[in-house]
């Protein structure tokens, strides 16, 4: 009997403990709500329906404006890499990329003619001229 | 067509010298500005039509103001008065009279002045903004403490307007339309303007085109 009433004692301060944490919580997160509310509204003195005659916009333009244009060309030299990248890929033949690959070299966006000639060094004569010709009709080569 | 108006109720002066009718629309209701107001930190803003409702009231009797360069506002150098405000539609029209013999220039401009070419602007107190971070600010409360006539180009708003009014006075207007079963003439002959007291000092009349009675 004892036993129980002190079962019981412990189970109903347990309980009591969690919702004393629980009610903690509970209002720590009412406050911080209030807090980000507060931030968010605001009160502005005065408020006219003109134009602003300042400098603050036209620098916030002209700032748009020049990211607008070093985006833009961004975006042509990307489009210029892949379409140089996609052609190489679609005019190489495989035997060609195959042979190169063997001779160190995979990126075809940038071969220097030493590396190539050292790539190609075990190949006839007419296989040098062959692959050199291929990649000059893919434009890997000047 | 929803409308909802306000109007002080001024006496009659026939010929006033110094009363000029004009009409115009002041702003736009649920509609973002087309560029930043002064004072907003280079947001665009939108006037809710449950602010500017709540703020009518404060409309009424606020000067209208002007620049020499007509491109902004002066709020010590007051060239008339708004007497009437409505939201027809989600346009804020105000109606009133700008001292014509007081500020002969303003009233000479109006009449060079190209048609669609002048604008108003408001002028906001205490305006309550419902998201600072938000890009277009909302704004859910604000006084009225004024307005200014400028070249259109120079509003936020670029559909308002400005113009003297055909009548002369615009509250004759109301009235003559205003009493259902009875002819204008019989109206007309037996209307009297109303004495300015405690009560009537403004007239409110929601959702209904009849103002007077």
């Amino acid at each position: 009997m004892e036993i129980e009433e002190n079962n019981f004692q412990n189970a109903m301060n347990e309980s009591i403990d969690r919702l004393n944490t629980a009610a903690n919580l509970l209002e720590r997160t009412v406050a911080s709500l209030e807090q980000r509310e507060a931030a968010m509204n605001g009160d502005m003195r005065k408020i006219v329906a003109a134009v602003e005659q300042g400098a603050e916009i036209s620098q916030r333009e002209l700032e748009l404006e020049r990211k607008l244009v070093a985006a833009e060309q961004q975006i042509s030299e990307l489009r210029a890499q892949e379409s140089k990248a996609t052609s190489v890929r679609k005019t190489l033949p495989a035997s060609t990329a195959h042979l190169l690959a063997k001779g160190g070299i995979t990126a075809l966006e940038s071969i220097e003619a030493g590396a190539l000639d050292a790539a190609l060094a075990g190949l006839s004569l007419e296989q040098r001229i062959a692959v050199k010709a291929q990649l000059m009709r893919a434009g890997a080569l000047a | 067509m929803r409308l909802e108006a306000l109007a002080v109720a001024l006496p009659e002066v026939a010929g006033h010298p110094n009363r000029i009718p004009f009409e115009g629309v002041l702003t736009l209701v649920d509609e973002p500005s087309n560029r930043p107001p002064s004072g907003a930190r280079g947001h665009r803003v939108v006037l809710t039509r449950a602010a500017a409702m709540t703020a009518l009231p404060s409309l009424l009797g606020m000067g209208v103001d002007y620049t020499p360069g007509w491109d902004g506002h002066d709020t010590r150098r007051k060239c008339g008065i708004i007497t009437q405000a409505e939201v027809e539609g989600n346009r804020l029209e105000v109606s009133g009279y700008l001292f014509g013999k007081d500020f002969p220039e303003v009233e000479e401009q109006m009449r060079r002045s190209n048609a669609g070419t002048m604008g108003m602007s408001y002028e906001l107190a205490d305006a309550h903004v419902e998201d600072m971070n938000a890009s277009i600010w909302k704004l859910t409360r604000a006084t009225f403490t004024g307005a200014a006539i400028l070249l259109r180009d120079k509003a936020a708003y670029r559909e308002t307007s400005f113009k003297l009014a055909a009548k002369r006075c615009r509250t004759i207007g109301f009235a003559a339309k205003a009493a259902p079963g009875r002819t204008l003439t019989e109206q007309a002959s037996t209307e009297r303007p109303r004495r300015l007291d405690g009560r009537n000092t403004w007239q409110s009349e929601k959702g209904k085109e009849a103002r007077w009675k």
